[in-house]
């Protein structure tokens, strides 16, 4: 009667693949419960995974967001800026600047351009002051440009009729969050007017918000036929930025072949007579945030370099995950070798093994992938806080993001399922299944793998702390003159009259201990001006200028050489109206040695400055004044109130809030519409290194994840040494084994590991340490301890995981643990 | 149906070769039910593991029907072992993590057997052995006598012709044992070739024939009378 069963079901070949469905939910309820009955290893696994997905995809979210810089303007790829080359004495600058003229020209004089605007950032000489009839605001993002700017920059309008802008003088579009600020909402802006730096404006409209990823932003745009240079194109000075639109069809090879000769006729005879060259260069705006750093743009720029680095790190980060798992889960096999015996004795070949083990690799990077997508919604705005660009989550949960993160889970599923696979359906059923297998054949595969993730930890260690050396060697190198306890206020040219007594004031009460008017804080000196021995033109060269009154020396307390400080009756540079005037200028090291002189012989010499005739009147001591990733350049000190857009004070010793409190009353008596919005030169001087402090933050931030990762991946690479070794910890304990013998067995093998790593890391930091520093012309000296420091944390960090796991080892009770034997 | 000629299985060690199986011939014809019977390390479970093909490691020649195993492909190999044989162990050797109904689908779902039939013939069997209502219970909540059942179950489920037993009640009190041989002998009178190894000689008379290994070699080779 049985026997009818059988008949009835004679084997029919054709249902081979009728029942894969099947045969994957029957893979899928065992991987489930197998992940379940495993809590530790799953628990580990998931949480190495997601943390891994977490940063890759952060990291991927910012390195996109950072190349996508400028290519949201229609057309951007035919968008150039415009860089201005100068030769002058042998000395080349490239700058981002060029003439008012070049714009007007270009779109008059070449076909290939279709429409070009210009922008002047007024904020490269000093922010201005916003009255909207309540008192002034301070406002530092504030710009010229010409009616052209929406046509080459497709910005979207919220308020006012596009094409009527910024046509006529005196015109002014707010962004939408300015219009909020002062107005409550763009319709509410449109029609009004704002009072700045004393000239009435009448807001035309309202454009968005500058996009996170344009190289331009700004709150205020102002047309640019309001300045003075709007009106009257010129072919100097160059302080605009010029972009210019080309035609689809042009070749943007041959217009760049073009511009000298338009150079030679606007700039020809000047060329002669001052004896420099110039030149124009084309720089497609979607290269401009990651190209060239030295390059000025509205913006700072982003090294490429750093996104490489990042980019790396990514990997690795998900290696490392990767690597957890297919760690544990060989180790583990020992564990699973009966389930595979079995499967293989009732007829599974190994594409179904493969497919069991797959599919339980899968469901765990799945479960990491939608965990990682929670926390990355969770971190996000920290992380854009740290990195400084903010994540554009919508573009995650994008299609292109979903399938992105549906392959990477694919792969990770894969690659993680496979080798562990391959080494269990590869076993002797029989063998398997007697349980006296040693998973021996993948130990080398493993042992490498362990020693990648530690070699990657310390690795990112090392440089961590090499990057933060060189932070805080920058942070508290001598620059030659003082930083601390000196604050910036800003001035204004219209304080002009009344300066003199708010310096006087503020002595008197003894808040300030010196002030001086300065054209810029003295870590960042921008100004660029043209020097030569008098009469000698051929040799001229470009030289640093730094317009201050004669208390600066005082002030930030530089050290003079040669010669003699300002006096209260020289000159200012303005004031040398004619040429038979000259100035004095206290010269630097630097510009003595380009100059030909030496110190002692230079006193009274005269010199060719900026256009004038000036004798040096002084010799200071070479101070930094830019940041260290530069030397020491020439640069000339003088007079010229006129050009002031800061008052430097020195506070006296004792708290400085206290002085401050003091100098804000004195300041708001006797300059009420100016606010009192002060800055630390020290910590403006730290600003200059802020992305390489991010870079430091994002090293620190990933290294410790790594090494919080491969900790785990050790932690249950242990606990399944010391499962399979219990019986013989057992047996040494009831022999007499201490806490310590237990350690020593369980950690023999990995410390030989971890030493390795260490080798390799120490290797790689030397590397990154002399290629990074390669950035600064003035480094730290890197002695041993970052590389100790990483390897000693690391190994410590690695001793207390694998004391843990032994020390819950030595307490199980052997009497236990024997008996299952 | 199977016919060994000269089968040696031995272990070379540093110095001799210590043989574990020497010199085995047998012929085995379709609906025998054959015992081995022998002392422990007379090569029984040896015997058993390259009748099965889980071990093609020996020297001699193994034919299957008019087949030798030594010249056949991986492949043709791999789908006789699938469609042929049957195993049930001493130490039952259940998947810890499937249900008593998901232990006997497996070898179904490795012999691409569709759905409707796995259900029928899964349904089959649990009422055959009285097990319709432990179907969902995972193999830790059975006793060793009904694991031993879903043992069978599954080793059967996707009918082979040849059924192969390792010491099959070696787990078992011998209530439970003799309920396992009664099932052994329904399957023999339907038709299935049985081959198990076992140390209680009250087993062999469940079968046909009977042969006694000792030190890896046949020592006695006798029919069973009835």
């Amino acid at each position: 009667m049985n026997l009818l069963i059988f008949q009835s079901a004679t084997a029919d070949k054709s249902l081979k693949f009728s029942n894969t469905k099947a045969m994957w939910k029957n893979y899928l309820i065992v991987s489930f419960r197998n992940l379940k009955k495993r809590k530790l290893y799953t628990g580990i696994n998931l949480l190495g995974l997601t943390i891994a997905l977490v940063s890759f995809f952060v990291i991927s979210l910012y390195i996109y967001h950072e190349w996508s810089y400028d290519r949201i303007y229609t057309g951007a790829d035919r968008i150039y800026k415009f860089n201005q080359e100068f030769i002058s004495g042998g000395e080349k600058q490239l700058v981002g600047t060029t003439p008012s003229s070049l714009v007007p020209t270009l779109i008059e004089e070449f076909p290939e351009v279709e429409t070009g605007t210009l922008v002047f950032d007024l904020s490269i000489f000093s922010s201005v002051m916003v009255d909207a009839g309540e008192g002034n605001q301070e406002e530092s993002r504030f710009a010229f440009v010409d009616d052209n700017f929406y046509q080459v920059f497709d910005f979207e309008i919220l308020a006012g009729q596009k094409g009527k802008l910024l046509n006529e003088p005196n015109q002014l579009v707010l962004t939408e969050s300015t219009a909020k600020r002062y107005f409550g909402s763009a319709q509410n802006a449109e029609g009004k007017s704002l009072k700045i730096d004393g000239q009435e404006y009448f807001i035309t409209g309202v454009m968005e918000d500058f996009p996170s990823n344009s190289h331009l932003d700004f709150d205020f745009l102002a047309s640019f036929k309001t300045h003075r240079h709007g009106r009257n194109p010129e072919w100097s000075p160059s302080n605009y930025y010029s972009y210019a639109k080309l035609r689809p069809e042009s070749n943007p090879k041959e217009f760049e072949a073009k511009l000298p000769m338009m150079v030679e006729k606007y700039l020809g005879e000047a060329q002669k007579e001052y004896g420099f060259q110039t030149s124009f260069f084309p720089q497609v705006v979607t290269s401009i945030h990651l190209g060239d750093q030295t390059i000025r743009t509205v913006k700072p720029g982003t090294d490429i370099k750093y996104l490489y680095i990042f980019g790396l790190v990514a990997i690795l980060l998900i290696a490392i995950g990767i690597i957890n798992y297919v760690n544990l889960a060989t180790a583990e096999a020992t564990e699973r070798n009966k389930e595979v015996g079995l499967r293989k004795v009732m007829g599974a070949d190994r594409v179904q093994l493969f497919g069991q083990f797959v599919s339980e690799s899968m469901i765990l990077s799945f479960g990491a992938a939608a965990l990682s997508l929670f926390v990355i919604y969770l971190v996000s705005p920290q992380f854009a806080k740290l990195s400084g660009a903010p994540l554009d989550l919508n573009l995650l949960f994008s299609i292109p993001g979903m399938l992105l993160l549906a392959g990477l889970v694919l792969i990770i599923g894969l690659l993680s399922g496979m080798y562990p696979s391959v080494i269990l359906s590869g076993l002797e059923p029989i063998k398997a299944l007697g349980n006296k297998v040693k998973i021996g054949g993948g130990a080398w595969v493993r042992k490498s793998l362990v020693v990648f993730q530690f070699f990657v930890s310390m690795g990112l260690l090392i440089s961590t702390f090499v990057v933060k050396s060189q932070l805080d060697y920058m942070r508290e190198v001598n620059l030659g003159y003082q930083r601390e306890q000196v604050i910036a206020l800003p001035y204004h040219y219209n304080m002009r009259k009344s300066i003199d007594a708010v310096k006087q004031e503020m002595l008197r009460t003894g808040a300030a201990e010196s002030i001086s008017l300065a054209s810029d804080m003295p870590i960042y000196i921008k100004a660029g001006y043209s020097i030569f021995r008098g009469g000698d033109n051929q040799n001229e060269f470009m030289i640093t200028g730094y317009s201050v009154d004669k208390d600066l020396v005082k002030t930030i307390g530089l050290e003079i050489l040669e010669g003699e400080n300002f006096l209260d009756t020289d000159l200012s540079r303005t004031m040398a109206y004619d040429s038979s005037m000259e100035y004095p200028v206290i010269l630097n090291e630097s510009a003595l040695q380009q100059l030909g002189w030496n110190a002692g012989e230079a006193i009274g010499r005269k010199v060719n400055f900026g256009g004038g005739m000036a004798h040096v009147k002084g010799v200071v001591k070479n101070f930094y004044f830019n940041s260290l990733h530069h030397g020491v350049g020439p640069l000339a000190i003088f007079i010229d109130p006129e050009q002031a857009n800061v008052l430097l004070l020195r506070l006296p010793a004792g708290n400085p809030a206290v002085h401050l409190a003091r100098l804000e009353q004195t300041w708001k008596e006797m300059a009420p519409d100016r606010p009192f919005n002060y800055k630390f030169v020290d910590q403006e001087y730290a600003q200059l290194y802020r992305s390489e402090e991010r870079v430091g933050a994002v090293f620190g931030l990933f290294s410790g994840i790594a090494i919080f990762i491969a900790c785990m991946g050790l932690f249950g690479l242990v606990s399944y040494v010391a499962l399979r070794r219990t019986r013989e910890i057992s047996i040494r304990k009831v022999l007499g084994a201490t806490q310590h013998d237990v350690l020593s067995v369980l950690s023999a093998d990995f410390f030989r590991l971890l030493g390795l790593a260490a080798g390799l890391a120490i290797g790689f930091g030397l590397w990154f340490t002399d290629a990074w520093l390669a950035a600064f012309a003035n480094k730290a000296s890197i002695g041993i301890w970052p590389y100790l420091y990483a390897v000693l944390i690391v190994l410590l960090l690695a001793l207390i995981t694998i004391g843990y796991r032994s020390w819950k080892v030595y307490t199980m009770n052997p009497s236990k643990t024997l008996k299952s034997e | 149906m199977i016919q060994l000629k000269e089968i040696d299985k031995y272990i070379e060690s540093r110095f001799q070769r210590v043989f574990i199986l020497k010199g085995i011939n047998l012929t085995i014809g379709e609906g025998e039910f054959i015992t081995l019977m022998g002392p422990s390390g007379a090569g029984k479970s040896t015997l058993l593991n390259i009748l099965g093909l889980l071990d093609e490691d020996y020297a001699g020649e193994y034919y299957f029907g008019d087949k030798s195993i030594r010249k056949m492909k991986d492949k043709e190999r791999s789908s006789l072992h699938k469609s042929e044989f049957g195993y049930i162990f001493q130490a039952y050797h259940l998947i810890d993590e499937l249900t008593v109904y998901e232990n006997i689908e497996t070898p179904l779902l490795y012999r691409s057997v569709s759905s409707s039939e796995r259900k029928s013939i899964i349904a089959d069997l649990l009422d055959r052995f009285n097990m319709v209502a432990k179907k969902d219970l995972f193999p830790a909540q059975l006793s060793g006598g009904q694991q031993q059942l879903v043992g069978i179950a599954r080793a059967i489920a996707g009918r082979p012709r040849v059924l192969l037993a390792d010491e099959p009640t070696g787990n078992l009190h011998s209530g439970q044992a003799r309920e396992i041989m009664e099932i052994f002998q329904e399957l023999h009178a339907e038709g299935t070739t049985i081959i198990q190894a076992t140390h209680a000689r009250e087993n062999a008379d469940f079968g046909t024939r009977l042969i006694n290994l000792v030190d890896g070699r046949i020592e006695t080779d006798e029919a069973i009378a009835k």
